[in-house]
């Protein structure tokens, strides 16, 4: 019957003080751990978007000086004599599509340009347009890699 | 004997077996039924038996916490409605929309409903945090209803932002994509997050199936329960604020202090300025007919002006959502257009540090402001350097707010609103 009701809080005796801190600890970690498993559930871990590695057709089908945008990945390839490169056409400011101008580029939400190295000339976007690696495939197609990120003066020489 | 049909026709049901199982007492007719009524139905139990006469001053709440909980309801029923035909595709979503504009029988009206009323809450969920502010009701004994309160202006936002992108149009597609890039500007986690939240990299069909479950069960549950702990609290802090009169009797009864031989009956325990203490008698009014029936008329006005707006003014519906092509210029939704304009200028001032820092001091305000006068009374002179604040901050974001609504066109440059050019769709 008696459960001894401790009847002043000094009195914590050294099995109460290591049943508390264990219970304690074992509520806490049970929480924190259902808590994590439940984030980690909500990270997917396959994606149905687009690759982010696809092949971009012949280097011939791109004329010299051409800037070509592919709707579906969201990129410009550009072509100036025997190089290649390749711009992201996401604004860095919000994620909007941006448009070519005449030199360089221009994003429509608001409002900012960039050059044709993809760097801000104005507006609100914080960094410039990502560039990202072009290879050669085995069978003579453009690769392209969102995954690697180049500086602006990489070019792929063919 | 000569009550009108209607009157005559419920007391005599109220006296049948049936009629008495049900209601119990039947349309109070003295005073000790008009107590009874109040604590032996469910709905009306929630509320006391009497109620202090200023609280029933439409001049001082406004009953703007009222209709907030009269659109909270339209919203749930529309939105049940909607639930029945909408499907969270990206595929079919939009069509699916045309279907209720078109084909499907009241499918616009109710769609209609749900839209403007979503939006009306966003409005008089910052009118009512006024109302508190500006009659100092977040004071001892309220500090923690206004954090709750805090909370639940959050969840509002949360659920009208959610609700935006199923539509799966052109306005849906960009508002989201902006509005998750703008959390995507938060330090550390920035990234992480709006990964989390689209379930991906860019907004498609795992954004619209997690937005989907979070504006149809997520926050509204987690919002109604909210609004339950609210309610129980204005009740539980004695009713709403007043100021001090001369009449009261001012008991302070620290629980502690009880003497501990006693035992008490739970309910006995009243805290503070609980109904019961610190009231005089003469300024009671029943609740029973004088709460429930404004109640109820509030409820009939906000369900007309609703159902109005509804049948007058339709929901946009833009093109189908086009990744490709975003609208000139793109916009979130109206009552973030205010941080869409800060982030105009700087992505991370105006998309994480300003909000942060007005959340933070919102939630932290009433422990902050120690000054105890000037509750119960609107705009009074011992708060005017905390209302002067208030008012600044709350000017400066409806200013930037309006310009990010109607001085901005394509390009986000300058337009003036009698001179808006439509959005253009850009091609390549
Ligand atoms: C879903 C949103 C909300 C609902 C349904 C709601 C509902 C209510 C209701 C019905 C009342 C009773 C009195 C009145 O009509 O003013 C009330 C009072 C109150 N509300 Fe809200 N409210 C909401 C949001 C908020 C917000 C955003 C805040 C502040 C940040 C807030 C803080 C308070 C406080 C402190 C009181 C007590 C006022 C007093 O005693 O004078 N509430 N609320
Ligand atoms: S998204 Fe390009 S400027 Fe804002």
């Amino acid at each position: 019957m008696n459960h001894s009701i401790p009847d002043n809080k000094k009195d914590v005796s050294r099995r109460g003080f290591f049943q508390l801190t264990l219970g304690w600890l074992a509520g806490s970690f049970a929480v924190a751990a259902s808590a994590a498993g439940a984030v980690r559930f909500l990270v997917p871990n396959v994606l149905f978007e687009p690759s982010l590695r696809f092949k971009a057709g012949k280097p011939d089908d791109y004329p010299d000086g051409s800037v070509t945008f592919m709707e579906d990945e969201r990129i410009f390839l550009v072509r100036q004599g025997n190089t290649f490169r390749c711009l992201s056409a996401i604004c860095t400011h919000l994620g909007c599509t941006v448009n070519r101008a005449d030199h360089g580029y221009h994003c429509p939400c608001h409002g900012s340009v960039f050059d044709d190295q993809g760097a801000v000339k104005s507006g609100p976007a914080p960094r410039g347009l990502e560039w990202f690696q072009v290879t050669l495939s085995k069978d003579n197609r453009l690769l392209v890699d969102k995954n690697q990120r180049v500086a602006a003066d990489k070019y792929l020489v063919l | 004997m000569n009550a009108p049909l209607p009157k005559r026709i419920w007391q005599w049901f109220t006296r049948t077996r049936v009629g008495r199982s049900i209601f119990r007492i039947g349309l109070p007719e003295s005073n000790l039924e008009q107590s009874q009524v109040m604590v032996s139905s469910f709905l009306l139990h929630v509320q006391p038996v009497k109620v202090h006469r200023h609280s029933l001053r439409a001049s001082y709440s406004l009953g703007l916490g009222l209709i907030l909980l009269y659109l909270f309801l339209i919203l749930t029923g529309t939105g049940v409605l909607l639930m029945f035909y909408y499907v969270p595709s990206t595929e079919k979503a939009y069509d699916i929309m045309k279907d209720l504009q078109y084909v499907v029988s009241a499918g616009l009206v109710i769609r209609n409903m749900h839209r403007w009323a979503g939006h009306l809450m966003v409005l008089f969920v910052l009118l009512h945090m006024c109302r508190v502010f500006y009659t100092g009701a977040y004071k001892r004994p309220r500090e923690f209803n206004w954090v709750i309160g805090v909370g639940l202006f959050l969840l509002t936002l949360g659920l009208s932002f959610t609700g935006y992108l199923l539509p799966w149009d052109q306005l849906a597609f960009w508002a989201i994509t902006v509005g998750t890039n703008i959390a995507g500007y938060a330090p550390v986690i920035g990234t992480k997050l709006k990964y989390l939240m689209l379930g991906g990299n860019v907004v498609g069909q795992e954004a619209l199936t997690r937005f989907y479950a979070l504006h149809v069960i997520v926050l509204p549950t987690v919002a109604l329960l909210m609004v339950a702990v609210h309610l129980w609290r204005v009740r539980k802090d004695g009713g709403l604020s007043r100021p001090d009169e001369p009449g009261d009797i001012v008991q302070q009864i620290e629980l502690k202090q009880l003497p501990t031989n006693k035992t008490y009956g739970l309910m006995e325990l009243a805290r503070g300025t609980t109904p019961q203490v610190g009231k005089n008698p003469e300024d009671e009014v029943f609740a029973w007919p004088h709460l429930v029936f404004r109640e109820l008329l509030l409820f009939l006005l906000v369900t007309a002006v609703v159902l109005f707006l509804a049948i007058f003014w339709n929901a946009p519906l833009e093109e189908l959502a086009n990744p490709i092509h975003p609208p000139n210029p793109a916009k979130a939704p109206w009552y973030f257009l205010g941080l869409q304009e800060l982030v105009s200028y700087s992505a991370f001032w105006g998309g994480v540090v300003v909000p942060g820092l007005l959340v933070t001091a919102l939630m932290l305000l009433p422990y902050m402001d120690r000054q105890r006068k000037g509750v119960g009374r609107w705009f009074a002179r011992e708060r005017v350097v905390a209302n002067t604040i208030f008012s600044v901050c709350l000017v400066i974001a409806v200013v930037l707010t309006i310009i990010g609504t109607s001085f901005r066109g394509p390009n986000w440059g300058w337009v003036v609103p009698w001179k808006q050019p439509p959005a253009i769709t850009e091609g390549h």
